[in-house]
């Protein structure tokens, strides 16, 4: 089966649920127009409106295969095996994270570990900066705080040497 | 014949004997011969005196038997008063011999006691000497203890202060645009990691 490639706005399980819903609608639609166009013969209305990474996403998927409704049947299933088998981590920032560091980050997740993994973004103030990751059990945690509190005994050392 | 028969033949033969002397002298214990009386001395002719001559010699002999007795009563009395004398002198010797030997005797056991007594003494300063040594130095071994756990104590109240003071100061305004490339080299040094757990993750949930 072809897998379709997720663009880097969609990132956590959520944005996938959202797509999947939005390629359903699309599909709704292209069955519908497709079948009032074989019967009627009357144009094609307007395709509901999506998001750019849904966009994205058919565009990417009719240049590899035919846009039918098998073809877009088959998207919809990917996007359920996604669901169901993609890798999941979660990463936490110190502040919320921007749309492109959220990207790039995204971008060399897909480009490194694996290409369907899922990454859903949180915030905690109190890491005061880099990051903490989360996948099933494991923990990396590279925060500053960390840091701060692994190094705390230098703390006097340092201050005796002042 | 042997030892044994002739001990026992001197043994009968010494018990005869015992027997025959035991024998006279149950006879003469119960059968006691009368003792016998005294040969009379040869009668002397009495010779017949005039009663004058008799009171004169009886007077004469009186006299001198009292002069007997008082020069015996005298003499008796010197006897008695040197021999009490001499007694006293004695007793006093006797009585300055033991006074002095017990006194002696007093005063060696005094010195003894009080010797040992010293022996006493200098063991009992020599162990509070080092008693109080031994104190001294566990003394002085908690103190330096206890100043090292106060040290640890206000070192890790320190690190905790200044950490709690840096995530308090540092948390807000985080301006993660000037960390991106930070965050970027983090996750490359760890890429190793994340395909190892990832992987090893999907391989398990095939399994």
């Amino acid at each position: 089966m072809v897998k379709p490639q997720l663009p880097s706005s969609v990132s956590s399980p959520q944005d996938l649920a959202a797509l999947t819903l939005e390629v359903h609608g699309y599909l709704r639609w292209f069955a519908h127009a497709s079948v009032k166009k074989r019967v009627t013969g009357a144009a094609i209305s307007q395709p509901p409106e999506l998001s750019p990474g849904a966009t994205e996403l058919i565009r990417d998927w009719a240049a590899k295969q035919q846009l039918t409704q098998a073809g877009l049947d088959e998207l919809v299933k990917a996007l359920e095996d996604f669901k169901q088998n993609a890798p999941s981590l979660t990463v936490t920032l110190a502040a919320p994270v921007p749309g492109d560091l959220k990207e790039k980050l995204v971008t060399w997740f897909r480009q490194n570990v694996a290409p369907d993994i899922l990454v859903t973004f949180r915030f905690n103030a109190t890491l005061l900066g880099g990051m903490v990751v989360n996948y099933g059990s494991r923990i990396f945690d590279w925060s500053f705080r960390r840091q701060i509190l692994a190094a705390r005994h230098k703390f006097p050392e340092v201050l005796r040497n002042v | 014949m042997d030892y044994l028969q002739i001990f026992l033949l001197f043994n009968v033969f010494a018990m005869g004997v015992l027997a025959a002397v035991a024998v006279r002298h149950a006879y003469a214990h119960f059968r006691p011969k009368e003792p016998e009386s005294p040969k009379l001395i040869a009668n002397v002719p009495q010779v017949q005196l005039p009663p004058m001559v008799r009171g004169r010699l009886v007077k004469e002999a009186e006299q001198h038997f009292l002069q007997q007795l008082d020069q015996s009563v005298t003499d008796l009395q010197k006897d008695l008063r040197a021999t009490s004398v001499q007694m006293n002198k004695q007793l006093e010797q006797l009585g300055t011999a033991v006074a002095i030997s017990e006194k002696g005797r007093y005063a060696s056991m005094l010195e003894d006691l009080r010797k040992r007594t010293q022996i006493a003494l200098s063991a009992a300063q020599a162990e509070l000497d080092q008693h109080q040594v031994e104190l001294k130095a566990q003394m002085a071994q908690a103190v330096v203890a206890e100043q090292q756990l106060l040290i640890k104590q206000i070192d890790a109240k320190l690190a905790d202060a200044v950490a709690s003071f840096l995530t308090e100061a540092l948390q807000h305004n985080v301006d993660l645009g000037s960390q991106s490339e930070y965050l970027v080299d983090l996750l490359n040094q760890h890429k190793e990691d994340f395909k190892r757990e990832v992987t090893g993750g999907e391989a398990a949930a095939t399994k």
